[in-house]
């Protein structure tokens, strides 16, 4: 098992060094970092020299090669944009984005298993075509446009949320939490609804499929025959065989959810990571997005190794194997 | 006094104080696109950052609400006798917020700080060559050539307290890496940082020790940087901030339409314009010339200029909001040429005329650069201006992208027609002739942003000329003759003045200032 852990975390490394290598490969087409540092009035040559002392003429082995060097002693170098350290920036924004995507993973478990299951077992009823119906919808509009839409509805028109931020925050040790006042909760609702709603059909759609075709099985049969209550059937029985697929898509999922979460931020103007790089991009800042997505590609290996762990706490088979 | 009196004043101071605790506590949220990038005013030259630091820090001389230049650190200011530069007079018992004097010394510190070449607004002072410390009050800038503006083109030069950049290892601007001046300040304004989170949200509390009559009636302010501008509109609309710049112009119907909020419009000193690649050889996005470059010729730059219907585009892209333009400062700038404020009239007639002349009566394909996220509605801009010069015949290949990308492009001459726009950071003619006209010289540092390297002898001669003249009515004859010169040979097409929206709630009270700074001294709320 150690084994195991220890060499996913290897593997992790060299996931992220080719992650730096292709968006350092990328960064050149972004634009020029240069003419977003300096006013309109600075001269070319004074350009062009804090272009040598930013090291941009070198060829871009070298470049790479002085941004790994440099992250693997842990120097993450400084941010071009606001010359603070890139390290403190990132680690800064992550909680933002790591309670948002967690507030967002719960809400879409919460309410899409419940609902996977129910419009499982009623098919044919009003309220699951509804459901279906609507999640549908949900899951066809572009992740901006609920955001907007949720904004002037509970934001503007009603005033019970509010547009934008992160509302009240509490240190904790370090962490700066919402999730400890009621001002935080109410500025995190909305963004976790949306960025939450794509994650909430799939998983519910998932769950739905997944207990249709175990209520068709032999198993499920025979216990109803024998005469096993129907509440313990469906979610003891059915709903535990359904989990190991859901739980795969789910976790895989939420690495996407923290990778792109940028939209949602963006609209809420959600101080998180996400945000962190929209800004970074429109200034060309190629220490923080560089850090960011080495940051991203780990978050994603963590997600897989969690889901791997995962699975072999609910599939007894899985562990009778690593017995053998 | 009896006890029934006592008790009514008491009552009545009781009722005072309350009232006076109503009026002053005045807490403004606001918000803004961009952060600004540091709390350093002379390691970015950026608006953002100049824009939010005039509030804390100040400059010798400062602009008043109608951008005219007014006395602020030092009182007055006269030419020095003798040689070629102004002589200072600083004022007496001002503090830092951190409670240090305010000397002679300060000044010249923080002339060395912003002219050294880790700070990004060093151009400022490359007409000056020596500073000199008079007394404790008094410093001198002695300048290479007589330099009548060299006041005007200072006022956003803050002051910093030597002690406190020297003790806290910020006696220069941090370039690649931060430094203590890049979180935290200690200027003379009217304002400080109580606390900042970059990206998320900056407090700024009065100064109690400005120098200056207080006009506000802030206590508190808060500055949440917001991006994306339906964010922000949703912000103002749910009453979560009291005032946001800018808003975009389809924007402005929704608030207005709104009871509680008010759209303030004004001009900006930024000019619209379109530039050409004068000294290309061929034209690089052609499908049809390509052995020519026919925007060398001046009839058919005129040609272009005269298929521009810009009444339509202000009508159909800006709905009535942007001033005409015929010259690159707007009506108001000092030195605009009033005696060539005519612009080349929508003429499709004359336009097809002068292409024949020149030799393209069927037209011609070309290239036109454009950005799509640096000015107000750019890329809609580009597209309907492709269209007018379609319908005389001059067919443009219109790509456009964002300008992290844009400048690099146009550095590279990869363009036959290319967007730009242009606000004169001095609020003077000069400096579009320095930075568009003056033909293209490293050395000089002149025509930095002449991409197309307009080049014209007369110019180049006319702006060191214009630089030194102190007498307002030469001086003026100079611009005009350059303004004359670049009009007849269409160096641009200036297009127009973009506005300036922004959007409050009504008991909010502010000045809208021509350079799109937002000046927290001015600030009511009612």
């Amino acid at each position: 098992m150690v084994y195991f852990i220890l060499k996913r975390l290897v593997q992790s490394v060299f996931v992220m060094l080719a992650v730096a290598f292709l968006a350092f490969s990328l960064f050149r087409f972004v634009g020029d970092p240069i003419t977003q540092m300096t006013g309109v009035e600075t001269s070319v040559a004074d350009q062009e020299r804090l272009r040598d002392e930013l090291g941009l003429n070198d060829p871009f082995i070298l470049q790479f090669g002085r941004f790994t060097g440099d992250m693997l002693q842990g120097d993450f170098g400084f941010s071009y944009r606001t010359r603070q350290p890139v390290a403190e920036m990132i680690a800064d924004r992550i909680p933002a984005t790591l309670e948002l995507g967690i507030v967002a993973l719960l809400i879409s478990l919460f309410v899409g298993i419940p609902a996977g299951v129910y419009t499982a077992l009623r098919p044919r009823g009003i309220a699951t075509q509804t459901i279906l119906m609507t999640t549908l919808v949900g899951v066809s509009i572009p992740t901006f446009v609920i955001g907007i839409m949720l904004i002037f509805i509970f934001g503007v028109q009603l005033g019970w949320l509010p547009t934008f931020g992160r509302g009240g925050t509490v240190q904790i040790g370090g962490w700066e939490s919402s999730l400890f006042t009621v001002e935080g909760w109410r500025a995190l609702l909305l963004p976790a609804i949306t960025l939450g709603v794509y994650q909430l059909t799939l998983t519910m759609r998932l769950v739905r499929a997944e207990m249709m075709e175990v209520m068709r099985t032999d198993y499920i049969r025979f216990a109803m025959a024998r005469g096993v209550p129907m509440q313990k059937l469906h979610y003891k029985h059915a709903l535990a065989n359904t989990m190991v697929p859901v739980i795969t898509i789910i976790g895989l999922q939420f690495g996407g959810v923290i990778a792109f979460s940028i939209v949602t931020e963006s609209v809420f103007q959600w101080p998180g990571m996400g945000l962190l790089f929209l800004e970074s991009i429109r200034f060309v800042d190629i220490p923080v997005m560089g850090v960011y997505l080495v940051v991203i590609a780990f978050f994603f290996v963590l997600v897989n190794l969690i889901v791997d762990l995962l699975y072999v706490a609910i599939d007894p088979r899985l562990r009778v194997r690593d017995v053998q | 006094m009896t006890q029934r009196n006592l008790r009514q004043a008491a009552l009545l101071g009781g009722v005072l104080s309350l009232c006076a605790i109503g009026a002053s506590a005045e807490t403004l949220r606001w918000a803004s696109t961009t952060d600004p990038q540091t709390m350093d005013p002379h390691a970015v030259n950026s608006a953002p950052v100049l824009s939010f630091l005039n509030n804390i820090y100040e400059g010798l001389v400062r602009r008043g609400q109608d951008m005219s230049i007014e006395p602020s650190l030092a009182t007055s200011w006269e030419p020095l006798e003798g040689e070629n530069g102004w002589r200072f007079n600083l004022r007496e018992g001002v503090t830092f917020q951190d409670g240090a004097a305010f000397t002679a010394e300060d000044v010249m510190f923080s002339y060395q700080r912003a002219s050294d070449e880790a700070a990004d607004v060093r151009s400022w002072f490359a007409p000056v060559s020596e500073v000199r410390v008079v007394d404790d009050f008094t410093i001198d800038f002695v300048t290479t050539a007589p330099n009548p503006l060299f006041p005007d083109s200072i006022a956003n030069f803050m002051i910093l307290d030597k002690d406190w950049a020297e003790s806290n290892d910020a006696a220069l601007p941090a370039r690649d890496a931060e430094n203590f001046a890049t979180m935290n300040v200690n200027g003379t304004g009217p304002f400080t940082v109580a606390s900042r989170d970059p990206g998320v949200r900056t407090t700024l509390v009065p100064n109690d020790n400005w120098w200056d009559e207080v006009q506000h009636n802030v206590t508190e302010t808060v500055f949440t940087p917001i991006g994306n501008s339906a964010t922000g509109l949703a912000a103002l609309l749910s009453g979560e901030i009291d005032f946001i710049q800018p808003i975009p112009l389809q924007d402005v119907e929704q608030v207005e339409g709104r009871e509680g909020f008010k759209v303030l419009e004004g001009e900006e000193t930024r000019v619209i314009m379109f530039g050409f690649g004068h000294e290309h050889d061929t034209l690089l996005y052609s499908s049809d010339v390509t052995d020519a470059n026919p925007f060398t010729d001046p009839r058919v730059r005129l040609a272009a200029a005269h298929a521009i219907d810009i009444a339509s585009i202000d009508r159909v892209l800006f709905r009535g909001k942007i001033e005409p333009a015929s010259q690159l400062v707007p009506a108001g700038i000092s030195g605009f040429s009033e005696a060539n404020q005519d612009r080349p009239a929508f003429n499709q007639e004359r336009a097809r005329e002068l292409l024949a002349e020149a030799g393209y009566p069927d037209g011609f394909s070309f290239g036109l650069k454009c950005t799509n996220d640096r000015y107000i509605n750019d890329e809609a801009l580009c597209r309907a201006a492709a269209s007018m010069f379609a319908a005389v015949g001059l067919n443009a290949e219109l790509s456009t992208g964002p300008v992290r990308d844009y400048w690099p492009q146009l550095r590279e001459d990869d363009f036959d027609m290319y967007l730009l726009g242009w606000s004169p950071g001095t609020f003077d003619m000069e400096h579009p002739i320095r930075f568009l006209m003056h033909s293209q010289d490293d050395e000089k540092k002149l025509g930095s942003w002449n991409f197309g390297n307009y080049s014209n002898a007369r110019v180049d001669e006319l702006l060191p000329q214009i630089q030194q003249e102190i007498n307002p009515a030469a001086r003026q004859a100079m611009i005009d003759e350059v303004v004359a010169i670049t009009q007849e040979e269409v160096a641009y097409i200036p297009l127009y003045t973009q506005p300036l929206i922004w959007a409050a709630k009504d008991n909010i009270n502010l000045t809208q200032r021509a350079d799109n700074f937002f000046m927290l001294r001015w600030v009511t709320v009612n």
